[in-house]
């Protein structure tokens, strides 16, 4: 049994290198891959990582961009929460009574949930861009929809791992299943959704930065500007804020699940 | 008895509730968005021809239907896959040469049996390169990439790399942070050398764990690298936003449908896979 694991693995090992060696032949290594000023760019924007630009202006610019992503980012989140509960509760099929319609409704609604975290926001914005317009909402929807889809898929299967028995229990003082889902399974699996929630929130401000390629401000809208204009140093101190935001939020999502963990 | 709610959660929750309704308020009311102006008629009438032009209603030459069309977008799919597996292999090699010192109880001389005065030093230097890898989104990392590189596939994997090398340097150290450093103190004490601590103690321990954090990187990145593609870094993004400029709708289409069969294959491989590595 031993040899034969031994055996599975080594053979795994070798399809994956195998793998990633197909996947290197892709490239056309003989022309050169580099710009023929490809070095010094790099030396140049390396160099202006220990020099951001920290004039007032650009400080202030800087400032209230990022209020702009974590706004964008987080009615973005509050709307994929309110669609992941609704969502993630149906696709859980705990609401449904029969065994042939519970599979029927988690079928289906798992089928949406993944359609709609199976696009990467960005093409949602371009879509929603290209169908009505600049409008803040285009970046909400945007954030929404994805994250709605993976945040609910998640609760529904927490909701599915909560332990029979004191549903069971719940049950047979004759809740109905309205009941169940509100004293049973919700406050069971509130603490763990509480968590992934701020875990995904961390990812949402990213998201949001990047929501501005399409148009719609934010810091990387500003670090787009400053790279077309080889500005390297103002496209760092872009940088540092979005670094220090996606920290400042990590470290408090953090603290919060080592508080709910006790 | 009720237990008492830490001061820390309440205030935490109060200011969720606060950034939340400021938020919304900013959206707005100084943004000025407004649903209503959203479903006017006139973006009504866009919308509907945006979609009909996805669906080739009325059009001469529907990409989809189309033979070469076709075999075009499977080319750039087998670019795409090509790039998304480069993208993982270059951040597994980086995370295998950086995760062994970044992880905490290698660093304080625990599991090794052994301090020595740098070992801090290089466990902040490199937790730190992790979170800047981390908190750039890879968009980010691919604009600034592709002022280095020629475009091509090459620049959007190393994007990507870029910002999955962190991701995967934090999961996979905090593995070996878990692991039992019983067997692995015994080794220590028995005499074998960093090296064979490495092989014979850590690796087999860890593996399928890492294994499984790269799987599900693949899948998050396979989803990627569309949008890589957009600021010309190869793949089915560079042709989406081609065509996305040049109005041919239902080229979009045909991509879409690409790129979604990738992501499922991907999602199912990575969640197959966990029962194999298992």
């Amino acid at each position: 049994m031993l040899s034969f694991d031994l055996h599975k693995r080594k053979f795994l090992t070798v399809f994956l290198l195998l793998l990633f060696a197909w996947s290197l032949m892709g490239v056309n290594w003989q022309e050169g891959v580099m710009h023929s000023s490809g070095i010094s760019t790099a030396g140049e924007i390396f160099a202006a990582m220990f020099t951001p630009d920290l004039s007032m202006d650009i400080l202030l610019l800087a400032a209230e961009s990022s209020w702009l992503t974590l706004a964008y980012a987080t009615a973005g989140m509050s709307l994929a929460l309110i669609l992941a509960l609704i969502f993630g509760i149906l696709a859980s099929g705990v609401l449904s009574s029969g065994k042939r319609s519970r599979t029927l409704m988690k079928g289906s609604f798992r089928g949406v949930l993944g359609f709609m975290r199976a696009i990467h926001e960005l093409v949602w914005a371009w879509l929603f861009v290209a169908s009505f317009g600049l409008s803040p909402y285009a970046a909400i929807f945007a954030l929404a929809i994805p994250y709605g889809g993976i945040l609910g898929r998640i609760f529904a299967d927490m909701i599915n791992d909560v332990p029979e028995e004191p549903i069971k229990a719940l049950r047979a003082t004759g809740a109905s299943r309205l009941q169940c889902l509100f004293y049973g399974y919700l406050p069971s699996v509130k603490n763990s959704m509480i968590s992934y929630t701020m875990y995904r929130y961390e990812c949402a401000v990213r998201s949001s930065a990047i929501m501005s390629f399409v148009g719609l401000g934010g810091l990387g809208y500003q670090i787009q500007l400053s790279l077309d204009d080889l500005h390297y140093d103002e496209v760092w101190t872009f940088l540092y804020f979005l670094i220090i935001l996606v920290v400042i939020i990590d470290g408090w999502s953090n603290m919060l699940r080592r508080r709910m963990a006790q | 008895m009720k237990k008492r709610r830490s001061p820390f959660l309440t205030f935490s929750f109060y200011a969720f509730l606060l950034l939340i309704a400021s938020s919304w308020y900013f959206v707005i009311g100084i943004k000025n968005a407004s649903l209503t102006e959203l479903f006017s008629k006139e973006n009504l009438e866009y919308a509907t021809k945006f979609f009909k032009g996805l669906l080739g209603v009325g059009q001469e030459e529907i990409a989809f239907l189309n033979r070469d069309s076709w075999s075009d977008a499977f080319k750039l799919t087998v670019e795409t896959l090509q790039m998304s597996i480069m993208a993982i292999g270059f951040s597994t090699i980086v995370m295998f040469l950086t995760v062994i010192p970044a992880a905490r109880n290698v660093a304080d001389g625990t599991l090794t049996l052994s301090r020595r005065w740098y070992r801090w030093f290089v466990f902040g230097l490199i937790r730190v390169s992790y979170i800047f890898s981390r908190a750039i989104p890879e968009l980010v990392w691919a604009m600034i990439v592709i002022f280095i590189f020629k475009p091509g596939i090459l620049p959007g994997a190393i994007a990507l790399a870029l910002h999955n090398f962190g991701i995967l340097g934090k999961l996979c150290a905090e593995v070996i942070e878990d692991t039992d450093s019983r067997p692995i103190r015994n080794l220590a004490s028995a005499g074998a050398n960093r090296a064979q601590i490495l092989m014979y103690g850590v690796f087999p321990t860890v593996l399928p764990q890492f294994l499984t954090y790269i799987l599900y990187r693949w899948e998050v990145i396979m989803r990627t690298t569309i949008v890589v593609g957009f600021v010309g870094a190869g793949g089915l993004g560079q042709e989406f936003k081609l065509s996305m400029s040049f109005f041919h709708y239902t080229e979009i289409t045909l991509l879409l449908i690409c790129y979604l069969i990738l992501v499922i294959i991907a999602d199912y491989i990575s969640e197959k896979s966990r029962f194999f590595v298992k």
